[in-house]
């Protein structure tokens, strides 16, 4: 085991560690740390607004969410191992012609995949808070507790949706029904009590009133889940000989308004039968937003009256953006290179397939507003979503190319995203916390918007495509 | 007979590897050229700056008059190319597979032309599978459809004949024989001695990026000597 997963990590390093320098990328844990230092000074400014207990819960917030996102392995398990990065070149894809299990080579692919992105996120977000405890004056038994729970939280939203999506691989049904019980459960719990089942998040608890048993369970409940997942996983069976009608031909004239009609439903096609269209927008859309809408409405009497929906919407906005990650992730430059395609055509086609799965977010929203009774603003929240969402996708698109999962752990790319996003974020709030209807003024967005997709092209045209 | 191909002190470095070192060449119109040399002598890596998929980082090359460098994207918009891994997308079946080539490059009457290849190369019973569920050799047969079904002047293959059987072997030389009878022209490169010396009209060796030998098949027969004992003579030598 040691050994192979040994390997692994090293892969993983020099995957993206070759495609912009060691440095850059051995910078990116270490600016994780800085801002999380930094920001452990601006708390006692924050405290004065938010109580620290709601500020704790929005912190395990993004650390479940972190998981989430990364936590679909039983769903992408056999795309990843096939395809990321071309194949045989990975040695997860490799290591089958070894004497060892299909069980056993997946268990230490999530293992890694785990560890990995514990060091360059959880771990240097926790460290800088502890670092900067002595100057801030928070007890270090504090500062310690909150690693572990937000490592905990992390954990947590892992296993969930691996086990999920491993679950999803074997019945589709099954799937659904577990996530119409958990959530059925979640909202029982929130109307029996009365109160918002987001306080009652285990590591939450943890972190509120410490108790080595609570710990224990925690850690036991986790550990099954990670087993089961891991049971439940099921490499495929080669040699399927299905036979799927000719859906290709009619798609192409369906999308003929789009730029290049044959690129897009190519990747409609791909992500509808990979599975990974389904479920990618139920585990790293769906899920984590319902569950980030529990832990927003604590801080809903902290925002201006609809401050709420529309603080969700522009959430929402950036989580489907990562949707750019969706159609780039699955194919390799090299299914096309023997085609009269620019790498520039397949950004613009990519950015196409991208901004027809905007439906996704605009009707997420719409169902938000209508559910929460605001009706009437369903037009400026679904506007300031999508808008949010293209421009941030763009953005991604100028930076990442056909890379973004790769590049974003580039120190430079990453900084230059968060600030790109953080002003917009930022401007798009204070003018929708004015007035809700000004918030259709974020369609301005489209222009910078526009503007990166140009840029984008231009610039990734000029470079030989990454890892070909 | 005009050069469709010229290659002018071409050189591609990867970091501290020379893949390709100061090669110049030219391919005529008619040709079946076939381009040789040992593991990681630069077949590929040529194959790939011909076709404008990557940049030289030195020299330069047309093909059909144009620059590959500046014209890549009309250079395959004109040729035919089987990539050296294939790798069609792999949730589109065969057949959908071809009609997306046909999409992009805009070529009329795909559904009859995939089905005289389905013919051809005898996978018609594979044709609704996805790609990633196909035999290896049924995916190479795909990318042999792929680079032909819009006849193009030009085919530049990589190792096409690899992963197929010894009767499919025949109906691919048999193919690619015709094609250039009818004027066209292949550039391919190949690991297999004796298919090159019964196909190829002209020939140059590659070894550790640089040129060693090039020149007229015939050249070889006048002297006596198999393309086999030659090639191996010269790659010992360095
Ligand atoms: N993307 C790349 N990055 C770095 N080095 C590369 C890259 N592609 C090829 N090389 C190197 O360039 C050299 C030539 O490789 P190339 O694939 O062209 O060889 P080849 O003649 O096609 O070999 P084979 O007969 O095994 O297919 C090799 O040393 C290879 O390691
Ligand atoms: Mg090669």
């Amino acid at each position: 085991m040691p050994e192979l997963f040994l390997r692994m990590m090293k892969e993983e390093w020099r995957i993206h560690s070759t495609m912009f320098g060691q440095v850059s990328f051995a910078l990116f844990p270490v600016m994780i740390f800085g801002i999380a230092f930094m920001g452990s000074f601006l708390l006692p400014l924050l405290r004065s607004a938010i109580p620290s207990s709601d500020l704790a819960l929005m912190t395990h917030a993004l650390f479940l969410m972190l998981g989430f996102m990364v936590g679909g392995f039983g769903l992408l398990g056999n795309e990843m191992m096939n395809r990321r990065f071309g194949q045989a070149s990975l040695l997860t894809y490799s290591a089958r012609s070894l004497p060892l299990s299909e069980h056993f080579i997946f268990l230490n692919f999530v293992a890694k995949d785990t560890v990995y992105y514990f060091f360059l996120w959880v771990f240097p977000f926790g460290a800088g808070y502890i670092a900067a405890s002595p100057f801030t004056g928070t007890p270090l038994f504090q500062a310690l507790l909150l690693l572990l729970t937000l490592v905990l939280s992390f954990m947590s939203g892992l296993c969930v949706v691996f086990l999920l999506s491993a679950l999803y691989i074997r019945s589709k049904r099954a799937c659904w029904l577990s996530v119409l019980a958990l959530g059925a459960g979640w909202g029982g719990l929130a109307i029996l009590t009365g109160t918002n089942p987001a306080l009652l998040f285990p590591p939450f608890l943890l972190y509120s009133a410490f108790s080595w048993s609570t710990l224990f369970g925690l850690c036991t409940i986790l550990a099954v889940m990670f087993a089961i997942s891991i049971v439940l996983f099921s490499p495929e069976t080669a040699g399927t000989t299905k036979h799927y009608p000719n859906t290709l031909a009619p798609l192409i004239r369906r999308v003929a308004f789009l730029p290049n009609p044959p690129l897009v439903a190519k990747d409609l096609i791909d992500l509808y039968r990979s599975g990974i269209g389904i479920g990618q927008t139920l585990f790293s859309f769906l899920i984590p937003l319902v569950v980030i809408w529990f832990f927003l409405s604590l801080v809903g009497s902290y925002l201006p009256p609809h401050g709420l929906l529309f603080m969700f919407a522009m959430i929402t906005g950036v989580i489907a953006s990562t949707m750019y990650t969706w159609v780039t992730e699955f194919d390799a430059f090299g299914s096309y290179a023997c085609l009269p395609v620019a790498v520039s055509t397949l950004i613009r086609s990519k950015i196409a397939t991208f901004s027809l799965l905007q439906v996704i977010p605009a009707v997420f929203i719409g169902l938000v507003a209508t559910l929460t009774g605001e009706r009437a603003y369903i037009l400026p929240a679904v506007v300031l979503c999508v808008s949010i969402s293209f421009y941030a996708g763009s953005v991604m698109a100028w930076l990442c190319g056909l890379s973004p999962s790769v590049l974003v752990y580039d120190v430079k790319v990453l900084f230059t995203y968060l600030i790109l996003d953080g002003v917009v974020f930022a401007i798009f709030s204070a003018v929708a916390f004015a007035n809700p209807f000004y918030a259709l003024s974020s369609v301005v967005l489209f222009i910078p918007g526009w503007w990166c997709v140009k840029a984008a092209m231009k610039r990734w045209d000029a470079v030989d495509p990454a890892g070909f | 007979m005009a050069p469709v191909l010229e290659v002018t002190d071409l050189s591609k470095v990867y970091g501290d590897v020379t893949a390709v070192d100061h090669v110049s060449l030219s391919v005529e119109e008619g040709a079946l050229f076939g381009l040789l040399g040992p593991n990681g002598s630069g077949k590929t890596t040529m194959i790939k700056i011909l076709t404008g998929q990557i940049r030289p980082t030195g020299g330069s090359a047309t093909v059909l008059g144009l620059n590959v460098e500046r014209e890549g994207l009309r250079v395959r918009e004109r040729v035919g190319i089987i990539p050296e891994q294939e790798s069609p997308p792999s949730f589109l079946s065969a057949m959908e597979y071809l009609e997306f080539v046909g999409a992009v490059r805009k070529i009329p009457d795909i559904p009859e032309r995939a089905e005289r290849w389905f013919d051809l190369l005898e996978f018609g019973d594979k044709k609704h599978v996805l790609c990633k569920d196909l035999s290896r050799g049924t995916r190479q047969k795909l990318m042999f459809a792929q680079a032909f079904i819009h006849e193009p002047v030009l085919a530049l293959i990589d190792e096409p004949l690899i992963n197929f059987d010894p009767i499919m072997q025949d109906v691919v030389k048999d193919y690619l024989a015709d094609y250039v009878r009818s004027g066209r022209t292949i550039f391919l490169s190949t690991h297999i001695l004796e298919v090159a010396e019964e196909l190829c009209s002209s020939f140059a060796i590659l070894h550790r990026g640089r040129l060693l030998h090039s020149g007229p098949i015939a050249d070889l027969a006048e002297k006596g000597l198999h393309l086999p004992e030659f090639f191996l003579s010269l790659v010992r030598k360095g």
